[in-house]
């Protein structure tokens, strides 16, 4: 577990140093935007919480925008593998034909 | 160690949550009046939420609301009658501003 | 019709979800398919939605990282994800990255900038097209003199001279199932990186060709790997510019639902598909962003959407049908007692 643990944190570490830059390759710069979501006509709810979040605090939202993704990416997938599953296709295994 | 692992990440997430609702800004629109650079605030004629074709941005209301904005990001500088969007905060008595929006200069539909 | 719009609640925009979650769903085929992110794909589409462009690229990281995420893990199960290579090669891109950025910034402090990024990025989207398919038709004559090889007839081998390069440290990469100087990963992923920084692309469309055709990767390990770098680099680039507020959230998650199906459909398509099928559809979508960028150049954007989104469609199509034809054979098969793998 410990040698696991130290394996992940020396991934982290690389990663903080990897990413920053990547983030160039990922678009084209852009300035910071200012805009302010209009929640007075929201109705409570999850949109008027994403709202309010955006208007107060970016920091929060964008780790919350991340988390989120992440997970949505996560559960959506094993949700999907399991249906994939369920076809009983065979999914683990694949001969490599170039041509 | 799994359940540590999902209790650690439950709790992490509920304090993401938590920290979110606690503090929601305000949100006022409307045409501004003065930008007053030295003292650093921002007045402008608050407009109610019914639109129609004439009254895009809202009815006026007659309010005339003052903000501070010493520690607000401000998008393009606003000049009397600009339609601007404002998120603030209650500061004792006085509203700080977060974010300032001018509606009127920002195209949201180009890059 | 009410129904079909969505609120967004940042920009205060209605748009049509449907349509959302149409584009997440052909950009997950196609990016599983072909391993890579697909931004270019993306923003024709939400053009035409009518979607505040503001939001536009922050919204498409992070559904590609997203989206990424699902079809690595799929990849990861058929072991076409050589990790060790991902994290070797991440170390070039980064410095890569850096090295591009930095000649935007030179060429931008002389007034250089707009039109050269763009040609430079025609010229190189035309050499990876013309390899593509100069590896096809060598390829196609190597098999028909019968020279096959253990993975079947191959087309160029410039990975063969890449190989020969023996500065230590070597090192072995399982899955990928080769053996070269640690240097060789690092310098293509530089390359690319340089390349990738410079034209302000994720780098997807340059990295998976550089895979197979320079360090040797097998086609499939190829796509696998780089997806799980655009992950890496799709996380990290959307919380970035959500900082920067340009990001519609839910629009992210609406895409995001509609890319878990066409991930799936995209990365189990490889399975059926041979490497070079794989290879010329990507051929295609490289001519097709091609011509659009041309034609944005000469300030024909309509058009340069119609390119693209009919390029999508039909490859989308395509790779849809070799999965479900794929997919029955094997069904088919299985049920007749004679299992294929």
């Amino acid at each position: 577990m410990r040698k696991r643990l130290a394996k992940l944190g020396g991934f982290i570490a690389l990663v903080q140093v990897v990413v920053p830059s990547m983030l160039l390759a990922a678009g084209p710069k852009a300035a910071d935007l200012v805009v302010v979501a209009d929640t007075r006509v929201l109705a409570p709810g999850l949109n008027r919480y994403f709202a309010d979040l955006y208007n107060t605090d970016i920091l929060v939202f964008a780790v919350w925008a991340v988390v989120l993704t992440a997970l949505m990416g996560s559960v959506l997938g094993v949700l999907m593998d399991k249906i994939m599953v369920s076809t009983g296709l065979n999914l683990s295994k694949r001969k490599i034909i170039e041509h | 160690m799994r359940k540590f692992t999902a209790i650690v990440a439950a709790t992490l997430l509920l304090g993401l949550l938590a920290a979110g609702s606690a503090f929601a800004a305000e949100v006022i629109q409307g045409k501004c009046l003065e930008l007053n650079k030295e003292a650093k605030t921002l007045s402008i004629e608050e407009y109610d939420i019914n639109f129609d074709k004439d009254f895009k941005f809202g009815h006026p209301t007659g309010i005339n609301t003052t903000v501070d904005i010493t520690t607000a990001k401000v998008g393009i500088e606003p000049v009397p009658g600009d339609i601007l969007r404002i998120s603030y905060v209650v500061n004792g008595d006085k509203k700080a501003a977060i974010k300032v929006m001018n509606i009127t200069k920002q195209n949201l539909m180009k890059k | 019709m009410e129904w079909m719009y969505m609120h967004m609640p940042i920009s205060g925009v209605n748009i049509l979800w449907p349509g959302l979650v149409l584009i997440g769903f052909s950009v997950g085929v196609i990016g599983g398919f072909f391993g890579m992110g697909g931004a270019w794909m993306v923003t024709p589409g939400l053009n035409i939605l009518g979607f505040p462009m503001a939001f536009a690229i922050g919204t498409d990281i992070a559904h590609i990282a997203g989206k990424s995420m699902i079809s690595t893990v799929r990849h990861s199960k058929f072991g076409n994800v050589d990790y060790k290579l991902g994290i070797v090669m991440l170390i070039g891109t980064m410095i890569g990255i850096e090295i591009g950025a930095q000649i935007v910034m030179h060429l931008e402090r002389i007034g250089l900038v707009g039109s050269v990024v763009r040609w430079v990025y025609v010229v190189v989207l035309a050499l990876i097209a013309f390899m593509v398919f100069a590896d096809y038709f060598k390829a196609v004559n190597n098999k028909k003199r019968g020279d096959v090889g253990a993975h079947g007839a191959e087309g160029l081998t410039w990975y063969k001279t890449m190989h020969r390069i023996k500065i230590p440290p070597m090192m072995t990469f399982k899955e990928a199932g080769i053996t070269c100087s640690m240097w060789l990963p690092i310098m293509v992923s530089l390359f690319c990186g340089i390349l990738a920084g410079f034209l302000g692309i994720g780098g997807g469309l340059l990295r998976m060709p550089a895979l197979v055709y320079l360090i040797g990767c097998p086609t499939h390990i190829a796509v696998g790997t780089d997806l799980f770098e655009v992950m890496i680099s799709g996380l990290y680039g959307a919380f970035t510019y959500t900082l920067k507020g340009r990001i519609e959230i839910v629009a992210v998650f609406v895409m995001l639902t509609g890319a878990a199906i066409g991930a799936q459909i995209g990365t189990v398509a490889t399975k059926y598909a041979k490497g070079m099928g794989i290879k010329v559809a990507f051929g295609i979508a490289v001519i097709a962003c091609m011509v659009s960028i041309i034609l944005k150049q000469y300030k024909m954007a309509d058009l340069a959407a119609v390119v693209i989104l009919g390029a999508i469609s039909l490859i989308c199509i395509w790779i849809c049908k070799i999965m479900f034809v794929g997919a029955a054979h094997e069904l088919r098969m299985k049920k007749a007692g004679t299992p294929i793998d």
